[in-house]
Formats: structure tokens, sequence, C-alpha cells
């Protein structure tokens, strides 16, 4: 059981006017990691995250007041929200690489520097890719601390998505196999859940080495094609490897009425759910882990 | 049915992805400017023609070519699309132009060469939207007499002024405005610009703030507030609260709210609207329009928002700026 991210980005995926009336008590850091520690007290074990300076300086907190003990982390890269605010405001695709090469420069991280020269040099996307992992596994790890556990790396759903349009099966198999070889699960978020499992099926991904983030709900919200085929996609999984997303779809249901469709599903390993108020963590996760575990 | 994609920034990048996944769609060729961009495509998207010019495309027996290049380029590059041959179908981003005269000549030459063209106003495709447009030509909250809209972005919020964070150039009624000058005349029909203030915020002579009224042919008044320096709006956000003899309605991207006379009041999200689609990448709406046009193209019929349509939002946006002086 995780605690998501979004309320402490500000989002709501209800509606806008949502996270304005919530106000920005989720995104200070220190409420943020009281939120996750009043979670774990009550039967979270982990917190997925999009990885940004918000979310880590949430992570700093939870390692200096020993929040991180234990923690499993499931981080979703790139941030994808803040590269295309970046990319607006910093002269659109390439403005953006110019400014990411730079932090990265000045990471001082080695590895990645010299296999980010190399991409460059030789316009090969695979070594930017390994880049930026090992640029953002570092920044996690530094903020995070020792005692918390990195899970899982996850494509963010945009991407993710956008590879899959695109059918771009090299990139799956080379995010998959890089993971694995550092000794972190691959992850993908999707919103096209069905025809991921569809994919990776005929691309010969193995589908028990990685976990999959979706939305799963009773109302079928943000379930594509349909609630049935993510249901039956679900189904045909080899081992329970699909984090649920969105269960509550977006607060539109309480969590008592969407808590028994979850728990009836097969391969669920976890759900992300977040949280905004002390009382919402507290209610939220006594009621999952009575019902789910 | 042969797509290509002119601009492979994030808008291509979109519809690309969409395109790909639709059935009897492929998508065969990407036309994009910046160097480095075309080195990294070439080797990652494969049986994929990778260019850097727009003519390049001829010979290529394209079905239909999607221009998502910044908006300044769209007049020369459409009409290179038409000139050079390449010309058949096409799709452009909103707007359609840089200005009225630009977007009328791009109409002139759809007039003489013909085809299915579309412009890139998806929220005519958002559920909420939608289902407003339904009540309102229902006449659900009777006849419209008067509306607010706006259209908001955090994009620049918070800033020092004269930072060195570049704006758009078109400034933010065209770029962002323009959305809800589209809906508002897909709403209530033709309407003249009566006042109009810009300001700017970001730098000196950016567009980063714009209030105009405006007067529809029907007798509707609408006043309109556009900005990108509005704080709580993460993702671009559009609205309109209607007022009509019979009652309101509110509406914006995520929720539709009506409250009638007769005390009845009912409300929709997203949830409520079966907003499904085959495909999820950005929002559902990018979809839908892209599947749009697509029928559009195959069953040679006409689409809207089409050149024609969209022309007119350029047309206020020139009005806006000229009433601003």
């Amino acid at each position: 059981m995780l605690v998501g991210v979004n309320p402490f980005h500000g989002i709501s995926h209800l509606s806008q006017e949502r996270s304005r009336i919530r106000g920005n008590e989720p995104t200070n850091p220190e409420f943020a990691a009281r939120l996750i520690g009043l979670s774990v007290e009550n039967g979270a074990d982990g917190f997925m995250f999009s990885v940004s300076e918000q979310t880590l300086s949430i992570l700093d907190v939870l390692r200096k007041n020993g929040g991180n003990n234990g923690l499993c982390l499931y981080a979703i890269v790139p941030y994808a929200y803040e590269y295309v605010r970046l990319a607006s405001v910093a002269g659109g695709v390439p403005g953006l690489a110019k400014r990411l090469v730079r932090e990265i420069v000045f990471s001082g991280n080695l590895g990645a520097v010299a296999s980010g020269l190399n991409g460059i040099l030789r316009s090969d996307l695979a070594s930017l890719v390994k880049t930026y992992l090992l640029y953002e596994v570092s920044r996690i790890r530094r903020s995070a601390g020792g005692k918390a556990k990195l899970e899982s790396v996850l494509l963010h759903q945009l991407l993710t998505d956008l590879c899959l349009g695109l059918d771009l099966e090299w990139i799956f198999k080379f995010y998959t196999e890089f993971l694995l070889r550092t000794g972190i699960v691959p992850g993908f978020n999707t919103g096209n859940f069905a025809l991921l499992v569809e994919k990776f099926r005929e691309w010969k991904i193995s589908l028990e080495d990685v976990v999959i983030v979706a939305p799963f709900n009773k109302v079928g919200f943000q379930m594509v094609p349909s609630r049935e085929e993510c249901e039956k996609a679900l189904a045909s999984l080899p081992k329970p490897n699909v984090l649920a997303i969105s269960v509550l779809a977006a607060g539109y249901l309480r969590p008592e009425e969407s808590v028994d469709y979850i728990a009836g599903l097969p391969n669920i390993k976890g759900v992300a759910v977040g949280v905004s108020k002390e009382k919402h963590a507290v209610e939220t996760f006594k009621l999952l882990r009575e019902k789910l575990q | 049915m042969k797509v290509a994609v002119v601009g492979f920034g994030k808008m291509g990048m979109l519809h690309a992805g969409i395109l790909n996944i639709l059935p009897s769609v492929k998508l065969v060729a990407v036309c994009e400017k910046t160097g480095l961009i075309r080195r990294f495509l070439k080797k990652v998207v494969r049986d994929v023609c990778v260019v850097d010019c727009v003519e390049k495309l001829s010979g290529l027996d394209l079905d239909a070519v999607y221009v998502t290049t910044p908006i300044e380029s769209h007049f020369p590059v459409v009409k290179s699309l038409y000139e050079s041959g390449v010309r058949c179908n096409l799709f452009v981003e909103k707007t359609l132009a840089s200005n009225f005269g630009e977007a009328g000549r791009l109409c002139e030459m759809v007039r003489k060469l013909g085809g299915v063209n579309m412009v890139g106003y998806m929220r005519r495709f958002c559920v909420t939207f939608m289902k407003a447009k339904d009540l309102l030509d229902e006449g659900v909250v009777g006849k419209p007499v008067s509306f607010r809209a706006y259209a908001y972005s955090s994009d620049f919020f918070g800033l020092k002024r004269n930072s060195k964070v570049q704006t758009p150039k078109v400034g933010v009624v065209r770029d962002l405005g323009c959305h809800a000058l589209d809906l508002a005349l897909w709403f209530f029909g033709n309407f003249r610009v009566e006042d109009a203030r810009l300001e700017s915020v970001v730098n000196d002579g950016s567009v980063d703030s714009a209030y105009f009224r405006v007067k529809a042919s029907s007798g509707v008044v609408g006043e309109f507030n556009v900005s990108w320096c509005v704080d709580g709006y993460r993702m671009p956000e559009v609205g309109f609260f209607v007022e009509g003899s019979e009652g309101i309605l509110n509406v914006n991207d995520d929720e539709l709210a009506i409250s009638l006379k007769d005390g009845k009041e009912r409300k929709w999200l997203r949830h409520d609207l079966g907003d499904r689609v085959g495909f999820l990448l950005g929002s559902p709406e990018y979809y839908r329009e892209d599947e749009r046009f697509i029928e559009a193209v195959l069953g040679r019929k006409s689409v809207e928002p089409c050149f024609e349509t969209a022309t007119k939002v350029d047309r206020l946006i020139d009005e806006v700026l000229a009433r601003a002086g």
C-alpha cells in the first residue's frame, strides 16, 4: 500500500478547482512528510512519486526525521509536467535538452556524464536514456538515504504511452534490461494497460520482470479502452505485478465503495492512494489495510 | 493511410503517437528543422522517413499532413505544402496563422486546391464542452444573454519581471486565449470586439494578460480574461460562465454545471460524460480530434473546425490587439 504523490504536487485529476480549494498545505514538504508518516503508521509501506525538486525535498525531510526507515520507493521518471513546462519557458525541446545537460554535468555524477557525452557524440539515444536514469537514481538515493529501499523506477505515463504509440519496442527492451542489471525493478506507468500487456507479449518482454502502474476503479475512469479489456488483460498476467492507481477515480468514489472492487481483482500487487489531510491518511490506509491485507 | 508530421516538438510527438495507433493510419514521415532532433529521430523510429524541409515530403504519396510547428511558421509551412504539391489533407495546430491576413490567404488556397482541412482546437472534443454545446443548442438555460470566459495557466506565474525567461512571441491571446475564442464562436456565433486591454507582466513588450469585451450578432455580450501568470492553474484551463434567460451554465475542462430558474441543478464531471477513448495520450480530446480528422479524410468529408472557421479566431485576435492599441 503506497502513498501516492498527486496532492503533494497540487494535482487533482477530478478537477483543478479541487486542488485550488485544497490550498498549498499538501505541497509543503514538511506537511507531506507528516502525511506519509501517518499513512505508514496506519498500514502504508511505500511512497510512489514523480521525481521532482518537490518530492526530493519530501524525501529529505523523511530521511532527516527517520521516516525513511524501510520505506519502499517507487519513483516515476521523468516528471513530465515539469519538463513540458520547462520546454515552454526554455525555448522548446532543444532548450529543454540544453538545460538538462547542464543539470547532469553539474550533478557531478561521472558515470552519467561519460555516458551522456558518448550519447551526444554518437547521437545515441540509448546512452542518453542511461545517462538520465543514472542521474535520477543518484538524485533519489541522495535524498532518500540508505534506509529507504528504491524498489522500482517507473517510466512516466506520458513517455510510456508515447513510446507505445510510436511502437518503440527497443526503448521498452533497453529500459527493462538496463534497470534489471542495476538491481532495480523496471516499471511502466501507463494509461493504456491492455495495449501495453498485449505489446509486451508481442515483443517478448517478460511480464514477470516488470511492475505496471495503471488505473483500476469500479467506474472505469481512465481505464482504456474499457474496464472490461483492462480486467481481461489483468487476469492474463503471470503474477501479481500491477500497482493500481486512480482506485478512487480521482476522488469521484469514496474509499469504502472503491476498495471492494480492488480487493476482488486478481494480480494486483498493490495500490497507491494520494492523501491531502491527516484525517484522510489515517482513515484511508486503515480501511485499505483492513480490506486488502 | 499515409501521414506525415511537420514539426516534432511536444504537439508533433503527441499527434504522431496517436496517429500511429489509429487503425488504417501509418506515420511514414517526419519533417523537423532542428538537426539534433532529426539525428536522434532517424535512429529511434523505424520505417519513418525523416526530412528537414517540407518540399522533401513530395513523392511520398501522402494522404494527410499534420503541421505542428510554432505558430509563426504555420503560414509559410502550409503554403509550401500546397505549392510543392505535397498538399492534400491538412491538419494544422492552433492557431491557423499568425494573423487574419495569412489565415485568409490559406483559406483562398484551400478554395482553389481542395482537400480536407482542420485546425487543432481540441477543446471542441473535450466532453464537458461538448455537453455544454449540446445544452446550449437545446436551450436548456434559455436564450444566452451574456457570458464570462477565461483562459488561465500558471506557466509564467511568479517570475520576476525581465527575467531571462522568454514567453511565446505570439502572446497569450493567440497562444492560450484562442481556445476560449474558438469555443465562444462555437457556442454563440460570430461577434466583434468592443474593448480590449493588454498587460505585460513577464517582460517589457510581452503580452501576458488580456481583458476584452465582445458583442455577438445574436445580441449576447461577453467578457474574456486571459493570462498565463495566474496561480493555481498548473494545467491550462478554459472556462465559461453563461447566463441564459432560464438559468446559468458553468463549464470548464473538468466539469459542467447548470442551475435553472425553476430550482433544478445538475453537475457533471468527466466521469459522468463517457470520457472514453481507444488510446490515451495527453488528454482524451486529442484522440477524438485526430480520429475525427482521419475519418473525414477517409470519407472525403469536411470537418470542423476547418480553416475557414478557424480564420474567425485569427480575425478576433487581430481585433483584440488593434483595439488595445
